[in-house]
């Protein structure tokens, strides 16, 4: 079923795109001299029509799109093949003179790649447009006048009106960057090809065949052992908080307990203090020669202390736990507002039926607070996914293992591991690779659960 | 385009410069980036002050002096040479990563020859990748060696003693045995393993000297287990983050903590012995680094402020303000710096060490695995073949980084 | 009247408090402590007892008496919070209005990729961003104004709680609207937006707590240039590198100082964040 819908969506995409490109042929084939120039300089055919807005936003367009080409991307469009050839080196006097950047190769000629693809598709905008207006005039219909394409950016397109600067915010600072990292994947970019010391180059598929190597020194046995514990993690880290912060707001909420403001406030102070404060202060007390630790051994408790952080198993309970102290005041608040909602007479009459306190939970509470909280509970195991302080600054991921290879550590998750790969050991190209994979099993993960929301599944329910 | 214009601009104001320059009533100006750690920053100011003072002609020259650590000084060097500092302080241990990238110039015929003759061996050692040198040496402390209380420690010189001490007293032993640095103490010297790396000029990697594997490594991992198992032993380097300390394997860069933790009980003395046998390690050496320069007479002005900061006079008056200690022989040789505490114990210790050459990223994480799998108490009961095994699979890797 | 089992069941509910205020309350309670302990006269760094020998403010006083950047560094922060705050709410609201209100073509495939864009680990592109950032000039001195384009610009992929909130309010108010003549623009700012301030001020708090705790990007954006380093990268610098000794109780009193600004809102608001994000349950 599955299959017939990607069939489906990609034949839709097909149309789309043929019957664009059909209105495209059509607008040359019927344009006249003035469209023609307007061909050449964007807007122009506009202009002659007194429509100055649309003529203005199309010429500033391309006179922005031409300056990126021209100006500093096609010098560096044209090594994008090799990623450059001529070294740098030092000179006789001492002085040293650069060759080429392959970095700065790649990240212009995928500026410049974008820019040109941007107006192929400004180019189409504009001489349909033309050809749209010029059979409006020929039908003998009214343009829309300037004022009339101003007010409609406020009404018919307010929806595109508020989304552009968004839309550019994001493709300028996630997807140029993420392009950029996808292309690392497919070169030999690491600390032994750093620019501008060194050139890298593109390798192929290289890369992506080590992380399928289990042998000794292979990356495959170590990336599947931290995905694991990452799947794990985020498992426990995001229900576990779940259930106990719902358990601790409906202790709070119960009826006769006093002073529900003072608990409420206790639990929420912990969350104004930097975790990279009180993660570090938590992480000590846990410590060899923290204080609980030595509490226990003043008190002749034990003689060796308790290796929270040194054994693999512990610190991953460890870790768990003291992510409740950091989750926990969150989900209670999520919570208590939730439950002040459900419908008091809902429990009067469970409460006549004679259903105890936990049928009551799990046949009213638990599916009102899954319906409702079902999307959080997706961010959060997203967020849980890539939970990067908790780790960090509690134990950086150790303790390392012998048996995993790259600087991974047992309690590391694959973003952690990351952070070691790129900041510590500038392995760009094997940090690519993993990134790409977590982005997979992540993206897979929830758009699965995304389809399965009963929120989303409902989307205009409430409207 | 702004790269272009950049340029452009830059050769515009050389042509201008070399003009005026000619005209001989002016001298070369810019800006010159100095990064050193946080607790030289004002030292370093006054220094270059004077410098410029006494060097009218290169006092043109804007120099700022940042602070940054000198860890983290050679992963920004790396990452970007263009937007680093022009002169930089760093731990001899990233010179091959640094040389690798390009981000520190060779310093010349001249300049090597002064730094040979001026300081000691394994300084001059240490500022060389192959046979360049690449950089000016500052210190020679970059070693490890004990720091005790004297009112818990009664003899020093066995660590069996010291251990025993401390759990008497209820005190911890801090040292840091999973560290690619600390952890070869056990193995070094007279303990009769051995691990270095042979690297090419150009900052490669090219042969891994390593016996580990061996009988004698196989002793040394069963002491550094023995302790493991103590109740007194805590793995740690750090004293401002130890709370219970006996005794503590830590570097001159903490000597004012410990004075302040220990007050009248403070003492330092070098390693002990364990088994009879004495613990080596690491002496290390911290550099200053010029970065590779496009332009002739800048170039010039960072080496002779990098030569400067290095020099006699600016160590000694380094030492006293920061009790940094030198690796000039003639500041060496000063009643002051002989007779530190924590220096001498240093001195004494570098007797059974081994200057630190380079050693790949990887290695120093492998080193923490080993260690961490000891912490976890992994070999707790393994027999001496199992431990040869895991001595054996840790040589192969480390042999595995080298090309 | 209470019964028996209601009197044990809520004297067991009050020991299951204390106890977990305890749990809760204890490192805040330890860190306060840390703060006031004298660096000059007891070590500054950790140490294996709760309460301090001698009470004192030096870490406060070393904090704003010169000695460090540390009020520029808080300012830095707090300029870099406002605005961040400020640009992020504008933006998420708008991305969340326009996907809860209209429908065009091209909405479902927006809706996803951003889902799923966001799950791109962030280290990888920290490089690349750096690059795109040093090309506008927008790092080390200019850090400050690149911190706050990066915050903001990407802001529109957590268009998530809002477009829940945005979904429960219903769809007839905009269209009796229409049929008194007011245009799309004017019905959200002055129809839609007025109900919504639960969510605005959630969405603000939020994005005021992020830059805070950001010690990673930051410090890779200030690239050592010391002026442009916010709160969390000099405590980062206070306890992990060798170059600051002793510096423990001046990282918790930073800490402590932080945490104000937070706290004080989240006293204030704290009504609004539960409804922000619970909105869709509120009217439903």
């Amino acid at each position: 079923m599955d299959m017939n819908r990607t069939k489906r969506n990609v034949n839709a995409f097909g149309m789309y795109f043929t019957r664009h490109l059909r209105l495209v042929g059509n607008a040359i084939k019927h344009s006249t001299i003035a469209a023609k120039i307007s061909m050449v300089i964007f807007g122009f055919a506009h202009f002659l029509r007194l429509q100055f807005l649309r003529g203005v936003a199309l010429l500033a367009g391309e006179v922005g799109l031409l300056y990126v080409i021209f100006g500093f991307g096609w010098q560096y469009l044209s090594k994008m093949g090799t990623l450059g050839t001529s070294m740098g080196g030092y000179n006789p006097d001492g002085t040293i003179s650069y060759g080429d950047n392959s970095f700065f190769i790649l990240l212009y000629g995928i500026l410049a790649v974008l820019a040109i693809f941007a107006l192929i598709v400004l180019w189409c905008i504009n001489i349909v447009d033309n050809y749209n207006c010029e059979k409006k005039l020929s039908e003998g219909r009214t343009l829309p006048r300037n004022i009339d394409d101003w007010r409609n950016l406020f009404d018919k397109n307010f929806a595109q009106t508020i989304l552009t600067i968004p839309v550019l915010g994001i493709f300028v600072f996630t997807v140029i960057p993420i392009i950029f990292m996808i292309c690392i994947a497919f070169t030999n970019y690491d600390k032994d090809h750093t620019p501008p010391a060194a050139l890298f180059t593109w390798v192929g598929l290289e890369n992506f065949k080590k992380i399928f190597d289990f042998g000794g020194m292979g990356l495959g046995s170590t990336f599947f052992r931290v995905l694991g514990w990452t799947l794990i993690w985020a498992l426990f880290a995001t229900f576990l908080n779940y259930f106990l912060g719902m358990a601790v707001a409906i202790l709070i909420n119960r009826k006769g307990i006093k002073f529900k403001r003072l608990w409420r406030t206790i639990l929420v102070t912990t969350i104004a203090v930097p975790q990279i404060v009180s993660l570090l202060y938590i992480g000590k007390l846990f410590a060899a020669d923290g204080l609980i630790n030595l509490f226990l051994k003043n008190q002749g408790l034990i003689t060796n202390p308790i290796p929270f952080w040194t054994n693999a198993n512990y610190a991953r309970v460890l870790i768990i736990i003291i992510n409740l102290w950091v989750g926990i005041p969150y989900m209670m608040l999520i919570a208590t507002g939730l439950l002040l909602n459900i419908p008091a007479d809902l429990y009067e009459s469970a409460r006549i039926d004679g259903a105890s306190a936990f049928q009551m939970f799990r046949k009213i509470t638990l599916p009102y607070m899954m319906f409702v909280t079902g999307p959080f509970l997706l961010t959060s195991y997203i967020g849980n996914l890539n939970n990067f302080n908790v780790i960090y600054l509690l134990n950086s991921g150790q303790p390392k293992s012998m048996s995993l290879v790259n600087g991974a550590g047992s309690t590391d998750l694959l973003v952690t591991w990351l952070y070691t790969v790129t900041v510590t050991n500038n392995d760009y190209k094997t940090a690519a690779v993993i990134g790409i994979m977590v982005f997979l099993v992540t993206s897979v993960i929830s758009l699965i659960v995304y389809g399965m929301l009963p929120s989303i599944k409902n989307e205009e329910g409430f409207q | 385009m702004k790269r272009k214009l950049l340029s452009l601009a830059l050769s515009a104001g050389l042509v201008a410069s070399s003009l005026t320059s000619l005209a001989g009533c002016g001298k070369a100006t810019g800006e010159i980036k100095i990064w050193v750690a946080e607790n030289v920053v004002e030292f370093t100011k006054t220094q270059v002050a004077a410098f410029q003072q006494a060097n009218p002609e290169y006092s043109g020259y804007t120099i700022i002096v940042e602070p940054v650590g000198e860890g983290d000084a050679a992963t920004n060097m790396v990452t970007d040479v263009e937007a680093g500092a022009d002169i930089y302080g760093f731990p001899q241990d990233q010179l091959s990563r640094l040389v690798a990238a390009q981000a520190i110039t060779p310093i010349g015929e001249a300049d090597s020859a002064w730094v040979a003759e001026q300081n000691d061996a394994g300084a001059v050692g240490a500022a060389k990748v192959g046979d360049v040198t690449y950089a000016y040496p500052i210190t020679s402390d970059n070693g490890y060696f004990l720091y005790y209380d004297s009112s818990v420690i009664s003899d020093p010189s066995t660590l069996e003693g010291i251990v025993a001490d401390c759990e008497k007293a209820g005190k911890s032993f801090y040292m840091e045995i999973n560290s690619g640095w600390y952890q070869p103490a056990f193995f070094f010297g007279d303990n009769g393993c051995t691990l270095t790396y042979d690297t090419d000029s150009t900052g490669a990697f090219t042969a891994c000297n390593s016996n580990y594997a061996s009988d004698a490594g196989v002793v040394a991992l069963k002491n550094i287990i023995a302790l493991h198992k103590s109740p007194a032993f805590v793995n740690g380097s750090s004293i401002s983050n130890a709370t219970n300390v006996g005794a503590i394997v830590d570097g001159t860069w903490d000597s004012g903590a410990a004075k302040d933790l220990f007050g009248d009980n403070y003492a330092a003395a070098k390693l002990p012995t364990v088994g009879g046998v004495q613990l080596s390690g690491f002496g290390g050496f911290k550099l200053l680094g010029v970065k590779p320069q496009t332009d002739k007479d800048r170039l010039e002005a960072c080496k002779a402020i990098a030569k400067f900061l290095s020099s006699a006079e600016v160590q000694l008056a380094r030492y006293d303000e920061v009790g940094w200690g030198p690796s000039n022989l003639t500041a060496q040789a000063s009643d002051k710096v002989s007779s530190d505490a924590a220096l001498s114990a240093l001195g004494q210790q570098l007797a059974f060490t081994i200057p630190q050459g380079q050693y790949p990223s990887d290695y120093w994480s492998l080193a923490t695995a080993l260690g961490d799998s000891i912490l976890a108490g992994d070999y707790d009961n393994a027999s001496d073949a199992e431990l040869l095994q895991v001595l054996q699979d840790f040589q192969d890797t480390c042999n595995s980084y080298a090309q | 009247m209470m019964s028996r089992k209601q009197k044990i069941g809520n004297a067991l509910a009050y020991i299951v408090l204390v106890i977990i205020s305890f749990i809760w309350l204890f490192p805040f309670v330890g860190l306060v402590l840390q703060s006031f302990r004298s660096y000059k006269l007891e070590p500054g760094g950790m140490v294996g007892y709760l309460v301090p020998k001698h009470f004192s403010l030096d870490s406060y006083i070393y904090l704003f008496s010169g000695e460090s950047q540390f009020p520029k560094w808080y300012m830095n922060t707090m300029i870099i919070a406002l605005c961040v705050s400020a640009g992020v709410t504008v933006i998420s609201i708008c991305v969340a209005y326009a996907l809860s209100r209209f429908r065009f073509p091209g909405r479902q495939f927006l809706m996803k990729t951003w889902l799923v864009l966001g799950m791109f680990p962030g280290f990888l592109t920290m490089i690349c961003l750096y690059f795109l950032l040093k090309i506008m000039g927008l790092t080390q001195a200019g850090a400050i104004p690149g911190l706050i384009l990066v915050g903001v610009a990407s802001s529109g992929m957590s268009y998530y709680v809002s477009k829940g909130y945005f979904d429960t309010i219903p769809l007839s108010l905009d269209e009796a609207a229409r049929i008194d003549g007011a245009s799309r623009a004017q019905i959200m700012f002055h129809m839609i937006l007025p109900l919504s301030k639960p969510v605005i001020i959630y969405t603000a708090l939020v994005a005021f707590m992020g830059p805070w705790c950001d010690y990673i990007f930051a410090s890779y954006i200030a690239f050592g240039h010391s002026a442009s380093y916010n709160v969390a990268i000099a405590l980062r610098n206070w306890v992990w590198t060798n170059d600051y000794q002793g510096f423990f109780t001046r990282f918790c009193a930073a800490g402590i100082i932080v945490a104000v600004p937070v706290t004080v809102l989240f006293m204030f608001l704290q009504k609004y964040y539960v409804e922000g994000i619970t909105g869709g349950a509120v009217k439903g």
